[in-house]
């Protein structure tokens, strides 16, 4: 029965796999925005932000942080954007809620950026920010129905939602795992604002 | 059947040295001439503040008596009351976070679905203090010398003020009343140790007694892969003295004293920098108190009784490091209440009285996570009413004013009626308004993380906790802090309470009870992020009122005696509780959830919505009590059912939304056992023995406070 029920759960995961990539290949507006799942492993305790470039859909070392090559930023759970306060970009994002599947155009104004250090666009906190924070497992689980509505650092438009974040090198009960792996999706469309 | 035999050698080892240590302790049996329950004809004194038949009350209140306790041979106050009728043990969810430490806040019961901070928890009509994260640990109060325990359902703030909101428990005990000297001991699994002595000593009109207890385990463990015990060894002492004084028929006095001491031993894991490191040391909890009552009766209808009730309780926890023997941390709570109050009670009909009362509370707080000695001064003013209304309909309406000099005063009136249809048929309704004070915690804490860095501040404190962050570098100076230098002022905690049923008496053997309950609360007080960050990234908390939930649900009470030695009462509970904001969000379409598996979000329905975490939606319960003349040996069976719960993240399930959707976030339902049997010997001694939790439940995660089964003996003299 058990087995039964996990490959049904198997059949059902590659199903929206395929369902998924068969919807990409058929997006109706040209020119088509570019639909990327990935995956980054940070370390659980650090001072550097681990930067991420949405347009090549992998990591900035931290020598490029004064460049427009990366758009986002992750330092435990807080998220910064390349511009004003964080970088010299001219990143911005709207903070949305919804479903991210039935989100089609981005706008061209109302992007937020961080202030200050202490002041970020994206409302990183316990009670109110991004993610729910679980006391008793520890867990930061992303809100659902909550995704981000980005202009990358060089004008560039993506729709990215944070799917998971999840502990590496975490042996209970130590309370402090090593790194935290954060999964997200976004698409990323270089011509205009349509996804 | 191995191991209970190990276990039952050592019990034996003590008995036998009772048995020469106490000789001459020759003892009379005690007149047990009330072998039925009394269900209906109980005299309380919660529900009105003067004492009244349970049967003449408008009001769901049920009477646990010694001789159910001394029957179910249990030692603990929360056992006794886990097997009662809709409460439920509760823990704080963050004691569970310990991944197998000792839950430091310790259990609490849940009423009518509210958590163990909203009950009044109160020993002969003078509250406890001391809760930590809301939660009085209920083993402060020993078994041994209860008379009786008096749980009231619903709002009883309009009589006892602030925390009175789900309910009371009111624990009553023993009054002397002939000369007497009694010793019971008690073994049971974990070597857990037990002894209590009482001596009752009358002279002319005075009575004295005074009671000792020592309670210690070696405690448990149900997680060998962890280091450290589930629950590490302790020991009570317990010592409680009373002296009744009737100085003429008009002037009583009474003097009460109560002692408790709890020494726990702590030894458990850290991982200051992901390295592990042994930590031992002791928690050491004690609870003082000293109670003076005057009685005057001025005439025949008129009387007064003027109390003074002073309360210290410390609570000094200190772990230190085994390396280095080097102190890791030490907290500590020191509280102070002192309580003058006095009451009048006027009329000639018990159960037709008018009182009016007044009081003074004087608090006084200091712990290391405050910033400085906090004090908490209040007074009130009560009346209540209770009246005939055309001899089959009884009403009693009261109120209380409570006057704070942290919040705005509070007025919380009730309203019950009784209505006597028959005899046997009686409709009970009672309607009150509560409240619960915002705690020392909410107000005055005062507490940076050292390990991740974040700072919470009470409500009265943000201020000047922000001022001294700011002073030290920890804000930025370009962050304007002055819109919270004033602080914020939390509202009380509000209810409003609604229970409605009826009593049916059949035949003088069987009782019915139905009670429909419905609690209605507002401001609930919960943490929030200020708009800015430390310089080190890191959040500062606050409190503030925003929440609103209900519970609501119905209770059901079945007893029947089949002949005057056997009698077997059940009962069942209904229980829904909600976030009301969380139902406003599906309604607007706001709520959402992501499938774990395939990451997809969808709107969370109302029908996905299943409430508040730890709420079970059913709980029932039976017990037998069963007495033999003949064989001089009475048995005793409870069993409790708790059914399924909410628990958030259970088994690391989430899915992007802090409420009870889904099936997966279920603690599945499971039944406590627990069986006595009581035999005396000779007049003058009892043996008992006993099994606790039978079926051998135990969850180390969710309910690291249940042992698996376990077994007691207990041999009881009285003289």
């Amino acid at each position: 029965m058990k087995k039964m029920k996990l490959s049904m759960m198997a059949i059902a995961f590659i199903g929206t796999l395929v369902s998924c990539g068969k919807k990409d290949n058929t997006t109706p507006t040209p020119p088509p925005s570019v639909a990327v799942t990935d995956s980054i492993e940070i370390p659980f305790s650090t001072n550097n932000y681990a930067l991420y470039s949405f347009k090549n859909k992998m990591r900035v070392t931290n020598s490029d942080s004064a460049t427009t090559k990366w758009d986002i930023g992750i330092r435990f759970v807080s998220i910064i954007l390349n511009s004003h306060a964080s970088g010299v970009g001219n990143a911005g994002v709207i903070s949305k809620n919804g479903i991210y599947d039935s989100y089609l155009t981005a706008p061209e104004t109302g992007y937020a950026y961080d202030t200050t250090a202490a002041t970020p666009a994206i409302n990183a906190s316990f009670t109110n920010g991004w993610y729910n924070y679980n006391d008793v497992t520890h867990a930061f689980s992303p809100k659902a129905g909550l995704f981000f509505v980005i202009r990358t650092a060089d004008n560039h438009y993506v729709k990215m939602e944070i799917t998971a974040v999840n502990y590496a090198g975490y042996t209970p009960p130590n309370p402090t795992p090593t790194t935290l792996i954060y999964k997200f999706r976004y698409s990323y469309q270089e011509n205009g604002r349509n996804f | 059947m191995i191991e209970i035999c190990e276990t039952l050698k050592m019990p034996l080892r003590y008995i036998f040295i009772f048995f020469f240590l106490c000789p001459i302790i020759v003892i009379a049996q005690e007149n047990t001439n009330d072998s039925t329950l009394k269900l209906l004809d109980e005299v309380v004194i919660s529900g009105t503040r003067t004492e009244n038949k349970v049967s003449n009350l408008p009001l769901p209140i049920e009477v646990i008596n010694s001789k159910s306790i001394r029957q179910s041979g249990s030692q603990k106050l929360l056992e006794i009351l886990q097997m009662q009728s809709g409460l439920v043990v509760a823990s704080n969810p963050l004691g569970t976070a310990l991944q197998g430490y000792p839950n430091p806040f310790g259990e609490g019961v849940q009423m009518q679905g509210l958590d163990p901070a909203y009950t009044l928890i109160m020993v002969d009509g003078e509250p406890l203090t001391g809760r930590n994260a809301g939660i009085i640990n209920l083993g402060r109060i020993a078994t041994g010398n209860i008379e009786q325990i008096e749980i009231l359902k619903g709002t009883a703030t309009s009589l006892y003020g602030s925390d009175a909101l789900a309910g009371v428990i009111n624990v009553i005990t023993k009054i002397p009343v002939k000369n007497k000297i009694s010793l019971n001991t008690h073994y049971a699994s974990n070597n857990t140790l037990g002894i209590n002595a009482s001596a009752n000593y009358i002279h002319k009109k005075a009575s004295l007694q005074i009671f000792a207890s020592r309670y210690s385990s070696d405690g448990y463990d149900l997680d060998k892969n962890i280091y450290g015990k589930t629950v590490d060894p302790f020991t009570d002492y317990a010592f409680n003295s009373k002296l009744l004084f009737p100085w003429n028929d008009k002037n009583k006095l009474t003097i009460s004293a109560r002692y408790f001491s709890d020494n726990q031993r702590n030894n458990y894991l850290i991982f200051p920098q992901s390295e592990p490191m042994i930590v031992n040391g002791n928690t050491i909890e004690r609870d003082k108190s000293i109670f003076a009552k005057w009685q005057h009766k001025i005439n025949a209808s008129v009387n007064y009784f003027a109390t003074l009730y002073t309360t210290a309780y410390t609570n000094n926890a200190a772990v230190f490091l085994e390396r280095k023997d080097s102190l890791y941390e030490r907290i500590t709570l020191d509280q102070l209440l002192v309580k003058p109050e006095i009451q009048f009670n006027i009329g000639k009909d018990p159960a037709a009285l008018f009182i009016a009362g007044a009081g003074y509370n004087i608090e006084k707080v200091n712990s290391s996570r405050y910033s400085s000695t906090k004090h908490l001064n209040s007074w009130y003013t009560y009346i209540q009413k209770q009246f005939h209304w055309k001899s089959k309909t009884n009403i009693i309406a009261g109120a209380r004013f409570d006057k704070n000099s942290l919040y705005s005063a509070q007025l919380s009136p009730k309203l019950a009626i009784a209505y006597k249809i028959n005899p046997s048929f009686i409709l009970k309704g009672s309607v009150g308004a509560g409240f619960k004070a915002p705690d020392f915690r909410q107000q005055f804490l005062d507490f940076s993380n050292s390990l991740i860095g974040y700072t919470l501040l009470g409500a009265r404190e943000l201020g000047n906790g922000l001022l001294t962050l700011k002073k030290n570098g920890q804000i930025d100076n370009n962050i304007n802090i002055e819109p919270y230098l004033d602080g914020v002022i939390l509202s009380p905690e509000k209810s409003v309470g609604i229970n409605l049923g009826f009593d049916y008496t059949m035949h003088n053997n069987s009782v019915f009870k139905i009670n429909f309950f419905r609690n209605d609360i507002s401001n609930l007080i919960e943490t929030y992020n200020l708009p800015f960050n430390k310089i080190n990234n890191q959040s500062i908390y606050s409190y503030v009122n925003v929440n609103k939930v209900f519970t609501e649900g119905g209770e059901l009470v079945a007893s029947h005696s089949f002949e005057k030695n056997f009698s077997i009462s059940g009962s069942y509970q209904y229980l829904v509780a909600k976030d009301k904001e969380v139902v406003q969000k599906i309604k607007d379409k706001q709520l959402y959830k992501r499938d774990p598996i395939t990451n997809e979000t969808s709107l969370v329905s109302m029908s996905d919505y299943k409430g508040l975490y730890n709420r079970s939606r059913n709980t029932a319960q039976i017990r037998l009590q069963y007495n033999n003349i003949l064989y001089k040996t009475s048995a005793f069976v409870a069993v409790k059912y708790r059914g399924r719960y909410g628990f958030n993240g259970l088994n690391g399930f989430q899915n992007g939304n802090d409420i009870l959707d889904d099936p997966r976030e279920f603690v599945h339902g499971f039944v406590l056992a627990n069986a006595t049997i009581t035999k005396s010997i000779g007049q003058f001694t009892e043996v008992q023995g006993g099994m606790e939790n039978i079926f051998n439940y135990t969850n180390k995660l969710q309910m690291p406070y249940l042992y698996g089964r376990g077994i007691f003996i207990n041999i009881n003299f009285k003289l």
